[in-house]
Formats: C-alpha cells, structure tokens, sequence
C-alpha cells in the first residue's frame, strides 16, 4: 500500500517530490518543475482530511481532558479521565474482549477468505455468479444483517437453536450465554468480513506466476507445501496489508456488536468502542468515554505502525 | 473514522489480469466436485439473507393478515412513506460523493505513489491515524461545526462528511493501483514534452478505470449503507436518506418488521445490481495484486 | 444564522468552510452553549420548531404534524413545523442540534431529557405556563400528583403529555391452561409460575437484550413493589436495602426455578412481544400498550391488578413523558402558545387510537376511547395512583437519573439478576457503587 511505499522511500530520504527508481537528470527537472503541480495535486484532500478529520479529533481530545458533556465543556481536569477509565476493571474487560474479537475478525476471515480465494481460482461452472453472491454479506447494512442474525438466534424457538436442540445439543441460548454470545458476535463478524478478504487474497494469488507450480508439481511438493511454502510467501506482503485493515475495521467496529447484542450479556461482549459509546451516550460521561476512545486509537496506531514495519523488512529483505 | 462504513471495508479491487489460468487440475470430476462444495458454502452462508427476503414478504407486526405471501409491505412503505424521496436523496448523496471520492483521491493518491519526500511519507501516516479514529467520537464536533455554516439538514453537508471519510483508503487505493502502472510510461510522455499533470491525466488516469472503479465502489458502500452520520445530520423528512428513513418504523417498544424489512430490501438492491454488473473489472487483480507484483 | 437551512452551497458556503476551519482551535476550547442567549429575546416570527418521536406507529406522527401544522396563534404570526427524531440515537441528535444553535424550540423526546437539558442551560422552564393553566383549567385537568412531576430547584422543567407505566400483565388463557389463578401477591405470582412451568411458559416475561430497558424496568419495579427503590428521599443512592434485597432474592429465585426464561438476559423488545404473541410467556411487567405490539393474543393478555408485596405494599414504576421548550425559540410567548394548543389536542391520538400511552388528563382518561379499552383503563384507574419514579422514596427528580435509566450500571445489574447466579446483596452492592459513580 502507498503508506509502505511511503515510509519506505522516506528512509532514503529523497526532496520534495524527487524522481523515480533511476536518477535521470532530465526528468529530475522535469519533476522539481511538477512539484508545485504536485502540491496543487494533493492539496484538495489535505484541506478536507483537516477539516473534516482534524477538527473532531482536535475536538474530542479537548473533550477528553475536561469534566463537561456534550453541550458544556466543562472543567479542565488534565488526565483525570484518562486515569479513571483506566482503573475501571469495565475498561480491561472491554480490551481482552476486543483483543479476542480482533484475532477471530482478522484471522477468522483471513482463513476463510483465502480458502475461498483458493476454490474460486481453479475453473468452476458459474464461478463469477458464486463470487457476486459470497459478496453479499459485505453489501448488506448491518442494520439489516444483525436483525436477520437476531431472528435466527434469539429464542429458545429460533430456528438455529431449534435446529440445534433437534440433533441433541440441548437448549442453546446464542445471546444469552456470555460464552456462546462472545462467540456468536465473532461469527457474525467473520460472517460480514469473510468477502472483503476474499477480494485481497484473490487479488494477491492472481499475480502469482503459475509456472512455479509447474516447477513444483515437478519436485513432487504436495499441494500443501505448495501452498505453505510457495503461495503464502508471495502474497505475504498483501496478507499484511490485509491484516492491517481489518484490524482497524475489527476495533472500531460498532454496530456489529451493539445491533446484536448491546455488550451483553452483561459484559461478555463488550469491545471499547461499545463501551466508549455507552459511557458518552448511556452513562452520560463524556470525558471518560472520549479517552476512551483516544487510548484504544494509540494502541491501534501502534500495533499497526508494528505490522508496516513487518512489511518494510519485507521489502528491504 | 472508520466506524463510517458500517461493516463495509475498503472494497472490491480492480483487475490486474483478467485470464487465470487454472493452476491445479482442469478435470471436469473435480469441478463438479469443487462446484458442489461451493454451492453448499454459498447457500449456508446467504441464509440470513432469505431471512431478509423472507421477512419482507411476510405480513408485519401490526397486520392482522395472515396469509403466509403478501406484497402488502412493499405497497404499504412505496404509499405511505416517502421511501422513493428516500431513495433518490441516496442515490444522489452517494453518486456525488462517488465522483468527489475520485476527484479528490485519485491526484492525491498520484502523489502518494510517485512522491519520495517525507512530507508525503508523513501525509500517508497521518491518512492512516485519522482513519483509526472511531466515527462516533467525530459526529457531533462536525455537527456543529457544520450546523454553523448551513450545511446541518442537508445533503451537501452529509457529501462533505461521505467525502472526508472515504478520503484515506480512497487515496490508499487509487495509491496502490497507480504503483502498479509502470514509471517508465510517464517518464516517456514528459520525455515528449507533456508537462507533470498532462501526464497524469493523460497516461496515468486514461490506464486506471479499474482502479477508480474500485474505489468508487467502495465510496458507495461508505455513503450507502451510513446512518449514524445522516441520523444526527438530517431532521426533514423530505431530504432523509434510506438508513435514516428505515429509522421511522422503530417506535418506542416495538418495531414494524414487515416495512423495515421491505426498506432493506429496497436498500440492498442497488449495490447488488452494481455489483453485479462490474464485477468482471474488479474480479481479479487489485491493491494486493498490484503490491505483490511490484 | 437563522434556524433556516440553505439548500444550496455555492462558492459562499465553501468559503464559509475554510474560514471555520481556520476557527478550529478557538471553536474547540470555548464553551460552545453561548447560542443559547440568542433566541427569547428578539420574538422574531419564525415558526415554533417542535420535534416529536415516533412513539407509534407512522400514522401517529402523521397525525402529529397535521396538529402541528393546524396551529394558528392569536395575536402572533409564527406558525409551527413538525419534524421526526427517531429514537435511535436520538440524544446524540438534540445534543448536537442543542449545541449548534439549530435545536427546536418545543420537544417530546426523553423521560429525563428536560432535566439533563435544564442542567446545562437550554430549557426554559414552564412555571409561568402552568400558573396560566390555573385560569383556564388546564391545570386542574391533570390526573393527582402529575401537573408539576418535572420540578427542580430552579423551575418546572417540563410538562406532562403522557406516561409510560409498568404494569403486571397475564395471559389468562395460559393460565387457565396450567390450572392456575391469577397472581395477586408476590406468593401466588410464585405459585402460578411454577405452574406455568410445567406447560413450557414463563411466568415472569421479561428481556434485557440490545437496547431493551425493560429488563431494567423490571427489576426497579419489584424494588418499588416491595416498598424499595433506588434512592433516598433526598436522592441519595439506596440500593442496599432490606426491602431491595428481599425484592431481588424473590426475582433470583423466579430465575432459578427456571420460571424466568433463561434466554431472557438476551432479549431485545421484539423478541420479548414475539414471546407474548407465541404463547411463551404468561406473566409479565410490561408497556400499558403490549396488547398492541403482541396483536396475535390481544384477546387473550389483560392487566391485572397491581401484586402486593410480602409487606403489602402496593406500587409501580412509571416515568412520566413530557414537553419541554428551550431558551432557543423565536419567542417564548409563541413556545407556551404552541404548548397550549398542543396540550389542548393530544386527546385526537387516544380519540383515533394511535396511541397506547396512558394518559395524563383528566378529560382524557375519562374520555370513550379510553374507558372503551379495558387495559388502558385499568392502567390508567388502578396503576396509575401507584405510580412512582426512578427517585421512588423522594419525589425530586435530577439530571443524573437519565445515566440511571438506561445506563450501564443498572443494564448490568438487570442483567446478572436475570442470569439467577449472583447473590442479591453482592449485586446491589455494585449497583450502588455504579450509580453513586454515574450520578457523581
């Protein structure tokens, strides 16, 4: 991704908007030339990113430090909201769970994406009509998903607990059991998320030269080593990439938890992004959540800041 | 901002090469094979989707019919709401902030991908951090902000706030599909004497369809399915989009089922429909594609 | 900037844009609620913005902005206009409206909202529209106790339209069914959902799902019930009390017995009337208005009369939905006008059945289509007397009851009650510290 490219060309540390691969002085002039054409280029999206990013985000960080609500400001309280939220034990429940929905989110929808990019490679009658359909769980709002999701758990006379109960499992309450409705919000996640991971891996395996198979099938790999040892390290770097981005999508994600479950059964399934919303919006406390919200964007920015690097030495390697 | 896309993610990603060859064994007792076993994926996992379809075509809550088929929901929301202003204020809020996305994204990611300095490595993090930031915490800030310049209760203010969260993987997007296209082709065009813009929009934008297709799909998605945003930004009826529309039919302690399940379905269909119809440019190939073969 | 909404943007509009994004710094330290002064003083003629929620069905806002848009003020020349807040999020939008100056003058919304609004300035508080009511009999139209629920220290923060009571529901057939009486003490509520039981129906109907409050509702009510309740007198948090303890232990033990369905932690409100309206559940605390919401047995379910408790006291919960005007409006005569005549015609939702609410007036509950409907009377006639607050002992309402309601800590609490594993004074116990941390 053009961050990578970014960081990466940033370490060789070249001017403003300096030339391609090879130095050719020509086209160097050309391009000091451009450079204003560069700047006006780019302009437009640095002026919206400030507006319309910066401005609630110089916000919110002002509403963090300050005892106040949404109206008022309030009283300057300096990190006082930031020390609280993190002495209450709501707030470490709500990471692990976050920790736990994140990795399923990610690597759930990771394996089942691959493994579906993998099938719809390899020549199958009306493939492109499987692809259209598998995306729809992407394409639905999940205003709608999560009611659909609801009708099928909820009840004990559902249709999926019904059916459960049939082939002898006993009564399973989806939402009700805090382990069973950790589980069934990380399904519905894998469930949303599965086709976006399927597009980046299908993409990522249509660049892969297939003449190394040829060579492979030819060594006698089989098809497992194939993949662990061929595939999977050419498309690594987009496997990160991936990764990166559902991670994000994973810890911000709101309504797929809230729509089905509130953050209940008690606490079970409450991520931070829940528990910022329910502390500004239910308990009323908008410092406090808003830091939330602000220690849950550091980590993210680190973790993923961690992973660019994994990509870096993937290309410097 | 990224709770904004509501279960959406930075879409569907354009074409690299249109032809796979089919790597593994092209016998046709393995493609049935591997065709059933896809059939049976595809039909358990679209199973919450009949469940839409089915919900919209029962009689809901409030009726006392009971027949097991009815159109009564689609009648009901198409002559008693205003589902069509509805429909058309989406469209247009999602068509425009379409081709702002794009206009906005594409020289800015020509930049991202062609620039060296640190001001643009800089940039790149900075799109990345802000696209951390969870919506919910942003909506009222820009409310007001928004509401004091008259863009609150509008459609052009909610393509604004569409258009400033698209804005990071819009960029990264168009970024990595223009990494793809060899230097070389502009270096020729300069070479020629075009200046630094011709050749971006005259060599890089003419080779890049698949590329703004996929981040205008994505784009669509974003304004499409948004209600937290529209919820708080859109008080009058006639400038409601779908998503706030759909709100109306949840009262205090009970739900009109059978209209909001009509609405979704009405909801569903242009992205579907779009889908369907683009997807050969976005099937194969795309941002990890082109990473990956760089 | 007046209230009115430019449609287009031309060239003024983005440079509008650039220069609030050159304020960004200033606009973020100061205190944005000064657009609050703006309005009462001039008495322009804009129209009077009243903002309503769905709180039925679609035809009753039709209904509602027809009233409005009938308002014809004498002696003044603003008119009104109606506009639909949906209730999802629906705090975020009069915060945010609030805030930015462009928030309506007269609004529905809320049970606690006139006090968290009153808390930071924007209400404008309606004593002088009650005293004027005193004249012409308005006032004395209130159902006892009601006229002046939303006072505070500074003012009354709103008037009364309707009220939301939790009433104790049964679906007689079922009981019939399962040989059992209908339950008239917390005993033979026991009684009859053990029996209930054993024909695979709950005896205690209730859920606490995704946005469901009733779970929570529920527990507050059998505190209530039983002489309990949250608060002191002077608003002090209460919760660890002999009477509350009492109250939860006979809930654990509905919970144990298996008479509360053990998927009931997870319901959301549909699933709870889908329950009700597929024979599931038998017994309930509910909405005055669930024999609309669960139509499929509405000939079956009836309110029955209020339980008494192991002490014999007879109480409910209720919370008492009002009106508020805020300081922002282009003439405050105009807002106290408006509320009047709205006021004055609310009875057309009971006259054309658009509404389940029970009644706040006088003319109204006394009026045909209100005596017609045996539930709505009954929850009207016997319920209503009973009624009290979140602030149960006390009869002052504050602000922070609206981080109660619907808050994490008492969700929680209603939540772990309902799964019958935690002991009820460890329970409360947290809920106290929750509270006393929400309220602080």
């Amino acid at each position: 991704m053009a961050t990578t490219t970014g960081l990466r060309r940033a370490a060789t540390g070249v001017g403003v908007a300096g030339p391609g691969a090879p130095l050719h002085h020509g086209k160097n002039k050309q391009l000091s030339r451009g450079a204003i054409t560069m700047v006006l280029l780019v302009a437009p999206s640095v002026v919206l990113l400030l507006l319309i990013n910066a401005y609630p985000l110089i916000y919110a960080a002002n509403q963090s430090l300050h005892k106040g609500s949404l109206i008022i400001t309030g009283k300057f309280v300096g990190f006082a909201n930031y020390t609280d939220v993190l002495t209450r034990p709501a707030f470490w429940q709500a990471a692990r769970f976050t920790l736990i929905f994140t990795l399923v989110g990610v690597f759930g929808s990771w394996l089942i994406g691959l493994a579906l990019a993998l099938l719809l490679r390899t020549r199958i009658p009306g493939g492109t009509v499987f692809k259209v359909l598998l995306m729809l769980p992407w394409v639905v709002p999940i205003v709608v998903s999560s009611t659909a999701w609801n009708w099928l758990v909820a009840t004990p006379s559902s249709p999926v607990p019904a059916l459960a109960e049939r082939l002898g499992f006993g009564q399973l309450l989806f939402l009700a059991d805090p382990t069973l409705a950790a589980i069934t919000v990380c399904v519905f996640k894998v469930w949303v998320s599965f086709p976006f991971m399927m597009l980046m891996t299908s993409a990522a395996l249509a660049s892969v030269d297939t003449t190394v198979y040829e060579a492979a099938n030819m060594d006698g790999a089989t098809k497992w080593q194939q993949l662990t040892q061929i595939t999977l390290p050419i498309v690594s770097r987009s496997t990160y990439i991936s990764w990166i981005l559902m991670t994000i999508f994973c810890v911000n994600d709101f309504p797929t938890i809230f729509l089905l479950t509130g953050g209940g059964p008690v606490t079970a399934t409450s991520s931070l992004v829940v528990l910022a919303y329910r502390t500004v919006f239910q308990d009323f406390q908008t410092g406090p959540g808003v830091a939330i919200a602000f220690l849950m964007t550091i980590v993210l920015v680190i973790i993923s800041t961690v992973l660019y690097r994994q990509i870096r030495k993937g290309e410097t390697a | 901002m990224t709770a904004l896309e509501v279960g959406g993610h930075p879409a569907v990603v354009p074409v690299k090469e249109l032809t796979v060859k089919g790597s593994a064994e092209p016998g046709t007792k393995g493609q049935w094979g591997r065709f059933s076993l896809l059939l049976v994926i595809t039909v358990v996992v679209l199973i919450p989707i009949y469940v839409t379809l089915f919900l919209s075509i029962r009689p809901g809550s409030f009726s006392t019919s009971s027949s097991f088929f009815t159109l009564g929901n689609f009648s009901y929301i198409f002559a008693s709401s205003d589902v069509l202003t509805w429909l058309v204020n989406s469209l247009g809020v999602t068509v425009v902030t379409v081709l702002i996305s794009v206009a906005v994204a594409a020289p800015a990611g020509y930049v991202l991908s062609r620039g060296r300095s640190r001001a643009v490595a800089g940039y790149s993090l900075l799109l990345f951090i802000i696209q951390s930031l969870p919506i919910i915490t942003a909506v009222i800030p820009l409310f007001i902000l928004f509401a004091k310049i008259g863009l609150a209760d509008n459609l052009i203010g909610l393509v604004i706030v569409y258009v400033g969260s698209t804005m990071s993987v819009a960029t990264w997007m168009m970024a990595a599909y223009f990494d793809s296209i060899p230097h070389t082709l502009e270096e020729a065009a300069w070479v020629d004497g075009a200046s630094v813009f011709g050749g971006f929009v005259r060599i890089i934008l003419r080779n890049s369809l698949p590329g703004i297709l996929s981040t205008a799909i994505f784009a669509f998605l974003v304004a499409w399915n948004d209600y937290l945003v529209a919820l708080v930004f859109l008080k009058s009826s006639n400038v409601f989009t779908l998503p706030v529309g759909l709100q109306s039919f949840f009262q205090q302690n009970a739900t009109d089922w059978g209209s909001v399940m009509a609405v979704s379905v009405v909801m569903l269909l242009p992205p579907t429909v779009l889908f369907a119809v683009l997807n050969k440019y976005f099937s194969v190939g795309g941002i990890g594609g082109s990473l990956a073969g760089r | 900037m007046t209230g009115s909404t430019s449609r287009s943007m031309g060239r003024r509009g983005f440079l509008g844009l650039a220069a609030a994004a050159a304020a960004v710094p200033t606009l973020a330290a100061c205190n944005v609620s000064g657009s609050s002064n703006t309005g009462s003083a001039g008495g322009s003629s804009d129209p009077v913005k009243f903002w309503d929620q769905p709180w039925a069905t679609t035809a009753y806002n039709d209904l509602g902005k027809k009233i409005t848009e009938a308002f014809v003020p004498s002696g003044m020349s603003n008119k009104a206009s109606y506009q639909v807040i949906p209730w999802n999020n629906f705090y975020q939008t009069y915060a945010s409206a609030i805030a930015s100056g462009t928030g309506p003058a007269v609004s529905t919304g809320g049970g606690f909202q006139p006090f968290q609004f009153a808390e930071q300035g924007a209400i404008a508080y309606a004593d002088n529209l009650l005293t004027s009511w005193k004249s012409n009999g308005m006032y004395d139209d209130y159902l006892p106790g009601i006229a002046e629920a939303n006072k505070t220290d500074n003012g009354i923060a709103a008037v009364p339209w309707q009220l939301d009571a939790r009433v104790m529901w049964a679906n007689t057939k079922l009981l019939d069914q399962a040989g059992a009486d209908v339950p008239t003490d917390f005993d033979s509520l026991l009684k009859a959902g053990l029996a209930l039981k054993k024909i695979g129906v709950s005896g205690f109907a209730t859920g606490a799902g995704a946005g469901n409050n009733l779970g929570s509702h529920t527990m507050v009510a059998m505190m209530i019930m039983n002489g309990g309740g949250l608060f002191t007198e002077d608003g002090t948090p209460a919760c660890v009390t002999d009477r509350n303890i009492e109250a939860m232990d006979f809930v654990k033990q509905l919970a144990n017995e298996g008479i509360i369905d053990a998927g009931a932690v997870s319901y959301t409100s549909d699933n709870l009337n889908n329950q009700w309206s597929t024979k599931k559940a038998g017994i309930g605390i509910n909405t005055a208005g669930l024999d609309a919401s669960a139509a499929a047995v509405k000939g079956d379910i009836e309110v029955i009369s209020p339980l008494a408790g192991p002490h014999g006291d007879k109480a409910t919960l209720y919370f008492v939905n009002s009106v508020m005007m805020y300081t922002k409006t282009p003439s405050q005569a105009a807002s106290e006008a408006f509320v009047t005549y709205y006021l004055q015609n609310i009875h057309q939702y009971w006259d054309s059945g658009q509404i389940n609410g029970v009644p706040v007036l006088k003319s109204i509950a006394t009026s045909e289509a209100v005596t017609k409907n045996a539930n709505l009377a009954k929850a009207t006639k016997e319920y209503v007397p009973l009624g009290k607050t979140y602030a149960a002992t006390g009869t002052k309402l504050f602000a922070g009851l609206a981080s109660v309601d619907g808050g994490q800590a008492l969700t929680q609490f209603a939540q772990t009650m309902l799964q019958g594993k935690t002991d009820s004074k460890t329970a409360l116990t947290a809920l106290q510290s929750g509270i006393e941390q929400a309220i602080k």
